[in-house]
């Protein structure tokens, strides 16, 4: 076991905040977003859909499936970063495991 | 008995096989095995047991029907659906797995410190995950009963005996690895006969792209008719419905027990974070291609169907009328069949595809395995989480905790059996009430799971007097404008029963706040092991320092 410094461990979990709340904000937008705008936004037409039934359909459950992996893969990167360890994770995570 | 009747049975025979031999050569032999599949599922995989344990008979054969009924309205279930899903994964998951419990109930006891707390949790599962199963029950009965020409009880009673067998079997990992299965083959099935639709229609093997010239004739043939329900927004009910709605079903989502289980499957929070991404992947597969279903299927009704002489319909529609679930009647008595004569019922949109674009006798037998994969996955999913609240919470986290494994995992073996034959003896006959609470459940969960999950993961200081406060006002809340709504004619901005679950959830939150902010707050133990779940598994917190293993 080897201290983590303060301002390292806070710098790890603020990384994984900033960027949940930008992908979060992103969700908001592509659905709650265009349903508030949703009359104004029938104007356009994205390959013959009127904009708001496009991302109704289509735009918003491809931006989802774009942000989940997104997060997948930045949350990997950040782990990289602070020198995690995918194997010592799974080897801890097998042990901590209240498997009763 | 004819050709077709052999095909679906060989089919869905196979099917059955398949599942039955994956459970046979995935037996739990620990407890581990029996709730979390021994916590070792691959992500990939687990994103397609997830995509099976979450479309249900419903989603399968329904879901299109819905879009093409309601139009831009109906887009909601859409969106709710699979934007649940981001809440989950960024807020829930992960954080779940690291804390490494069996079921739902069992992390609110533990990080609540209530025993209280768990019995609600526990109570909660049991109702929600029961009453939806007798729906995919009386759905697998519907389709088996069709499509072998069988009464839909003894349809429904061949689905309850398989589903016993595999899911007490097997448990967590026979249910996991059948539903990998299921969900390869419900996709496929799904994929088929609209990839032949677009074909036939555009020219193009990709509904998804092609699906778009179809919707602007629609457009044109409902201005034509001086109808526009199908693109233009919030026909059906007010705007503030559609959000209210639409969070209801992801916040119903994020907390339905038989979902979140599935994350517990996996060996780390990084898998639980793919697992998720590889889910919605899976399962935007067939929520893009619903919309596309609905398009296409309006568009043969509304060009091939109507307008027809009423004595030379098309011949696929005789079987239907026959049914009950499409009505052509020539009410103006002008002998020719107008757009405004035909009422579909939305359970034949997808069903009835093969038949429309002629695709033959296989395809039909390979839907209706589809449906039966979505049905048994769904399903066996449920039994499973009920089955945990019954012998894990219940049975050994209450009355014994001394029982030993082997009893533990009998017990387990056993509540499945019974909640199963229960369920599809219910679903024999279902009462009206349960369609009802069915279609509340995603309004329940949001007003009592998803409250005390997101709290109990992100507030440190939510206690136990708050969890119980905040899931109890959640649930009266919800139910108590379901009611009023649905039976008191009482309304927030048009807000119907199904939207409830936002008030429901604001209710649970503030409840959960106030007395957890009124009374003592939790140990400190319990404070850092909440502080602890911000970290990968390698990072341990503990009094306000973070340790690394090295």
């Amino acid at each position: 076991m080897k201290k983590v410094e303060k301002h390292v461990a806070d710098g790890y979990f603020r990384a994984r905040i900033i960027a949940t709340v930008i992908y979060l904000f992103f969700w908001f937008i592509v659905s709650y977003g265009v349903v508030l705008f949703a009359e104004p936004l029938s104007n356009y037409t994205i390959n013959g859909i009127p904009f708001h039934y496009f991302m109704g359909a289509q735009g918003s459950v491809l931006t989802f499936i774009l942000l989940l992996f997104v997060n997948a893969i930045v949350s990997d990167k950040i782990d990289q970063k602070y020198g995690i360890d995918e194997k010592q994770n799974e080897a801890i995570s097998a042990g901590h495991t209240v498997d009763h | 008995m004819d050709i077709q009747f052999l095909v679906s049975l060989a089919l869905i025979g196979l099917t059955f096989g398949l599942y039955i031999w994956i459970a046979i050569y995935n037996k739990a032999k620990a407890t581990s095995d029996f709730y979390v599949a021994g916590r070792g599922v691959p992500p990939v995989f687990n994103g397609m047991a997830i995509g099976a344990d979450w479309m249900s008979a419903a989603s399968f054969i329904g879901m299109a029907g819905t879009i093409m009924i309601l139009g831009y309205d109906g887009l909601a279930y859409i969106m709710g659906w699979s934007g649940g899903y981001l809440l989950l994964t960024f807020l829930l998951a992960p954080q779940l797995r690291k804390y490494g419990r069996y079921t739902v109930p069992e992390f609110i006891g533990d990080r609540y410190k209530s025993d209280t707390a768990r019995l609600i949790a526990a109570v909660a599962t049991i109702i929600i995950s029961f009453t939806y199963s007798i729906g995919q029950l009386s759905g697998s009965g519907v389709v088996i009963g069709r499509l072998l020409e069988v009464d839909a009880a003894v349809g429904t009673l061949i689905g309850v005996v398989l589903i016993a067998f595999y899911s007490a079997f097997g448990g967590m990992k026979g249910i996991t690895w059948t539903q990998v299965a299921q969900y390869i083959i419900l996709i496929i099935a799904y994929l088929i006969p609209v990839i032949f639709m677009a074909l036939q229609l555009t020219q193009n093997p990709l509904p998804w792209i092609s699906y778009g010239e179809i919707i602007s004739e629609l457009g044109e043939l409902d201005r034509e008719l001086g109808i526009s329900e199908y693109l233009v927004p919030f026909t059906e009910a007010t705007k503030w419905q559609f959000l209210a709605l639409m969070f209801t079903l992801m916040a119903g989502t994020a907390g339905l027990p038989h979902v979140i289980v599935r994350f517990y499957t996996v060996s780390t929070m990084k898998a639980a974070r793919w697992s998720g991404a590889w889910a919605l992947l899976f399962i935007g597969l067939l929520y893009l291609s619903a919309p596309a279903y609905a398009a296409f299927s309006r568009f043969i009704l509304m060009t091939k169907v109507a307008g027809s002489a009423i004595n030379d319909l098309p011949a696929w529609t005789t079987a239907w009328v026959d049914t009950g679930r499409l009505s052509v009647a020539d009410k103006n008595g002008d002998g020719v069949l107008q757009w405004a004569e035909i009422v579909i019922s939305k359970d034949i949109v997808v069903m009835a595809t093969p038949e429309i674009a002629n695709l033959g006798i296989f395809v039909i037998g390979l839907m209706a395995a589809g449906a039966m994969a979505a049905a048994l996955s769904t399903a066996g999913g449920l039994m499973i989480a009920i089955s945990a609240a019954l012998s894990h919470d219940i049975y050994f986290r209450t009355i014994n905790p001394n029982a030993s494994e082997k009893k533990r995992l009998a017990v387990g073996r056993w509540s499945i059996v019974i909640a199963t034959v229960i369920a599809g003896l219910t679903a024999l006959n279902p009462p009206g009430a349960i369609t009802q609470i069915v279609a509340w459940a995603f309004a329940l969960a949001s007003g009592s799971f998803f409250p005390a999950l997101l709290l109990g993961v992100w507030w440190k200081r939510a206690n136990g007097p708050g969890a119980i406060a905040g899931m109890v006002v959640g649930l009266t809340v919800t139910l108590g404008y379901i009611f009023a709504a649905k039976y008191g004619g009482f309304t927030i901005l048009g807000i119907i029963d199904t939207g409830a679950g936002v008030f429901g959830a604001a209710s649970a939150i503030l409840a959960n706040v106030i007395v957890s902010l009124a009374t003592k707050a939790p140990s400190q133990e319990i404070q850092d092991e909440i502080v602890d779940l911000r970290y990968p598994e390698q990072m341990t917190y503990k009094d306000g320092e973070v340790w690394m293993n090295e």
